[in-house]
């Protein structure tokens, strides 16, 4: 599992990457693995997150709330289940990775500026694991980059999903509320796909080794 | 009438009961929960309600999230009662449901609450299969290794699923259950096992983001007896302890003795002289206490006991100095007694043969001066000339021959002829012996007197000293009392005056009588009055310095000339440090110290001395020893 955290092993890590990169000594498999840690750890953190905001959730109900299809990364087409899944190509769902997390760039600091003055009693809590939400995002981004130099062409793409949101998640306090638990919920399914997709990934590449899947 | 109505009501009232009873809508069901064992189908169970006493049926409906169709459950049955099943083809990740579960019976119908679930939230997977656990070795120590293999449903080949796992161990007959997390491997050992225990393991598994899955079903295994291994091992460390401890005793029982005396040291029997146990045990207490008896204890008083007396000095002297050495001799007494433990040896003292053959010769002198005792006044004089000449002499340190009884450190003399022994002072008892011995006691005082303290020290700088060589047999008059000597001194009319306050503050020390200091005959005045003056060496602290001129000092009698002149010879040696800090009595003496300090270096240089002319009854020895008491010697170079 990913245990550095903070922007010592991110850096250690692209280091890695990039060194890997220059002397193509690392394997392609050591490096899905750790980008799969990363990742385990990124979906962690969110998960934690929602469970902290939810331990004080204001009794709303869910009817109110925003369908999780208002995701801004919705119209991202990715696997549905696992045949889909496993059809599509290692290059394909590296590009599908770094495009959700790309996409998740802004919305992040839109969460970290917005956690700080978040009508919640966990609040620093809260503010701190988006912190390091945005830490590992952003090793991982770096990571990927390698990992895409070492692939198939298709896994440079990178498919924009620009986020409309703005800074603004509410006025009131419910409505803060309400729109950061979306915006978390949002983030913690694309969290999952991106860890789920690594994992097949790193299955794939280390048919060498089947004691790994 | 009355009991009519109230009847009436209450059948009525009974039958709107059990009408009641019987039939009403549904209660709200509730969905208890909903799981995925591999992420690919999942299945939910609710709770019905009351069913309001009529059949009621339940039906689950869900829609999905992009869509508003609602849709029903596919399959109320593969998952058992009260659930829905949820095939591969109806099951999408990432996508939330929103289901419901409605109670319908005849009366009515209940809707359960809405639950929203995304599979990829709920996952729970099967147990771990296959689960098998094998007794293995290490170099002789067992261990379990126990593996198994994924629920056969997760795929986990494919990185759809990743699992881990972990596993709890525990004797049989324990409660508490051992875990061990083993990540995704799918074997895991077992070490530090108890021989011949049986053991129970189970296993568990858990995806990446999930529940735990349920227990596996137990595995027993039993763990053979290695009890021989271990056996061994006891045996030869009880081999090796018996062999010690063997040794042990062995040596023990060699040094029993030793070992009695050291723990049980045997109780010392009286070891009194004389006293005989035997006669403790069996005889009376008179014969035991006359057995203690010594006969020559205590020490009856005998002729010896004069040499435990003091002794007088037998010099006549002036009168003043009479009564001064009346008054000094019980000093005498108490210094000499006081002394008398003390046995020194120190170096200087030299040979003690020398001191005896010298008594000799000087009683025969001292007889021969008895003879003319009757000349009161000529021997007065003389004795008192003699006093203050030994006094000088004493203090002039081996200018007369006599005194050159060079010993090995050159530094010991005896003047056992300095004094003459009066019949007043002397008491009839004395023997010459003692009156001699006094005579070396008043010299040795003088001489201590003089003799710088803190003499323990070699290098003291006068290293003059007169020891005065005494047979242990008078140990007594090793250390002349110095106030005794300080009165002499006082009271003589010999210029000793500076050195009588250099005596001064080492006067109530301890006196020690091996620094000496040397003292040079200053001149003979008119008055046959022998001057002296000390030996200086450099800066003293008392003002007055003694050196320790080794050689130079020293002077032997080279002889006797037909004037009857005492002829000295000074023997220079080592660096020539002149003596002379009295500068206050004699020019001569200036002149003395410069001539000194020109002259002898390290040659021995003649000097003649030419002696005041003495009395005939200077009577030079055989053997070339002088009577310096008869003449005076005048230092000149």
């Amino acid at each position: 599992m990913a245990h550095c955290g903070g922007t010592n092993g991110s850096k250690l890590f692209t280091m890695v990457l990039y060194m890997a990169a220059a002397c193509g000594a690392i394997p392609i498999s050591d490096l899905l693995d750790r980008a799969s840690q990363r990742s385990d750890k990124l979906h962690s953190l969110s998960t934690t997150l929602t469970q902290d905001l939810d331990s004080h959730f204001p009794p709303i109900g869910r009817v109110i709330m925003p369908r999780p299809s208002m995701c801004h990364t919705s119209s991202l087409q990715t696997p549905n289940d696992k045949e889909q899944a496993l059809q599509v190509s290692e290059s394909d769902l590296l590009s599908l990775v770094r495009s959700l997390l790309q996409a998740w760039e802004d919305p992040l600091v839109v969460l970290s500026t917005s956690a700080n003055t978040l009508p919640h009693p966990a609040q620093s809590i809260i503010s701190n694991k988006i912190q390091e939400l945005q830490e590992h995002s952003k090793s991982l981004g770096d990571g990927l980059v390698v990992l895409s130099g070492k692939m198939a062409p298709g896994a440079q793409t990178i498919s924009s999903l620009p986020y409309f949101g703005g800074n603004d998640i509410g006025q009131d306090r419910i409505s803060k509320l309400i729109n950061f638990n979306f915006l978390l919920s949002c983030f913690r399914r694309d969290s999952h796909k991106i860890d789920s997709f690594l994992k097949i990934l790193r299955c794939r590449a280390a048919k060498m080794l089947p004691e790994m899947c | 009438m009355m009991r009519k109505v109230i009847l009436l009501l209450l059948l009525l009232c009974f039958t709107a009961h059990t009408r009641g009873k019987l039939h009403s809508p549904p209660a709200k069901p509730g969905l208890t929960s909903c799981r995925s064992p591999e992420k690919e189908t999942f299945t939910c169970w609710w709770k019905p309600g009351s069913d309001g006493g009529l059949p009621t049926t339940h039906a689950l409906y869900y829609r999905k999230e992009s869509s508003e169709t609602v849709y029903e459950c596919p399959d109320y049955h593969t998952a058992g009662e009260n659930s829905c099943f949820f095939n591969k083809n109806d099951t999408s990740i990432w996508v939330n449901y929103n289901i419901t579960v409605v109670a319908t019976n005849a009366l009515g119908r209940a809707f359960s609450d809405p639950v929203e679930i995304d599979v990829v939230y709920i996952v729970k997977p099967n147990p771990p299969e296959k689960v098998t656990v094998t007794v293995m070795e290490d170099k002789g120590w067992p261990f379990l290794r126990v593996s198994w293999e994924p629920p056969h449903k997760a795929d986990t080949r494919s990185g759809w699923i990743t699992l881990i796992y972990e596993l709890r161990v525990k004797l049989e007959e324990e409660i508490d259950w051992e875990m061990h997390l083993a990540g995704q491997q799918k074997m895991f050992n077992i070490f530090s096992l108890r021989s011949g225990g049986k053991y129970l393991v189970e296993v568990r598994c858990k995806p990446d983001h999930g529940f735990w899955s349920e227990w596996s079903s137990t595995s027993y295994i039993k763990v053979p007896d290695y009890f021989h291994r271990e056996k061994s091992t006891w045996i030869l460390i009880t081999v090796f302890s018996t062999f010690t401890f063997l040794i042990l005793m062995w040596l023990l029982h060699m040094n029993r003795h030793n070992l009695k005396h050291c723990i049980l040291p045997p109780v010392p029997g009286p070891k009194i002289k004389g006293f005989d146990k035997q006669l403790l045990k069996n005889g009376k207490s008179n014969q035991i206490f006359s057995a203690l008896v010594v006969p020559d204890f205590p020490p009856a008083t005998s002729s010896n006991y004069e040499d435990f007396q003091v002794e007088y000095l037998e010099v006549y002297v002036r009168r003043e100095q009479e009564l001064v050495l009346e008054e000094s001799k019980d000093l005498h007494n108490s210094c000499l007694k006081s002394e008398s433990s003390t046995s020194d040896c120190d170096s200087g003292r030299g040979s003690c043969d020398s001191h005896t053959l010298l008594m000799a010769k000087c009683r025969e002198a001292k007889e021969g001066e008895r003879q003319t005792d009757r000349e009161c006044s000529p021997m007065r004089t003389e004795a008192q000339r003699r006093l203050k000449d030994w006094e000088e002499e004493a203090l002039n340190y081996a200018h007369a021959g006599i005194v050159s009884l060079e010993m090995s450190s050159g530094r010991v003399k005896t003047w056992p002829s300095v004094f003459s022994p009066l019949p007043r002072y002397s008491s009839s008892p004395l023997d010459q012996q003692s009156s001699l011995q006094m005579a070396k006691q008043l010299s040795l005082s003088t001489s201590s007197y003089l003799t710088q303290p803190g003499h323990s020290t070699k290098e003291a700088l006068g290293q003059s000293y007169w020891d005065l060589c005494l047979s242990s047999k008078q140990p007594h008059l090793l250390n002349p009392p110095t106030p005794v000597c300080r009165e002499l001194q006082a009271h003589s009319d010999v210029n000793i005056s500076s050195i009588g306050h250099k005596r001064a503050p080492a006067g109530p020390r301890s006196p020690a009588l091996h620094t000496t200091e040397y003292v040079e005959v200053q001149r003979v005045d008119n008055k046959d009055t022998l001057l002296l003056q000390p030996v200086v060496q450099g800066c003293g602290r008392m003002g007055g310095c003694f050196q320790m001129p080794h050689g130079e000092v020293y002077s032997k009698v080279k002889g006797v000339d037909s004037d009857n002149v005492l002829l000295l010879q000074r023997e220079g040696m080592g660096e020539d440090r002149c003596p002379c800090v009295e500068q206050e009595t004699n020019e001569v003496t200036g002149s003395c110290h410069k001539s000194c300090t020109v002259s002898t270096t390290q040659k021995p240089s003649g000097c003649i001395y030419t002696a005041v002319p003495v009395r005939d009854e200077m009577a030079t020895m055989a053997n070339g020893y002088v009577d310096t008491a008869t003449m005076c010697t005048l230092h000149t170079c």
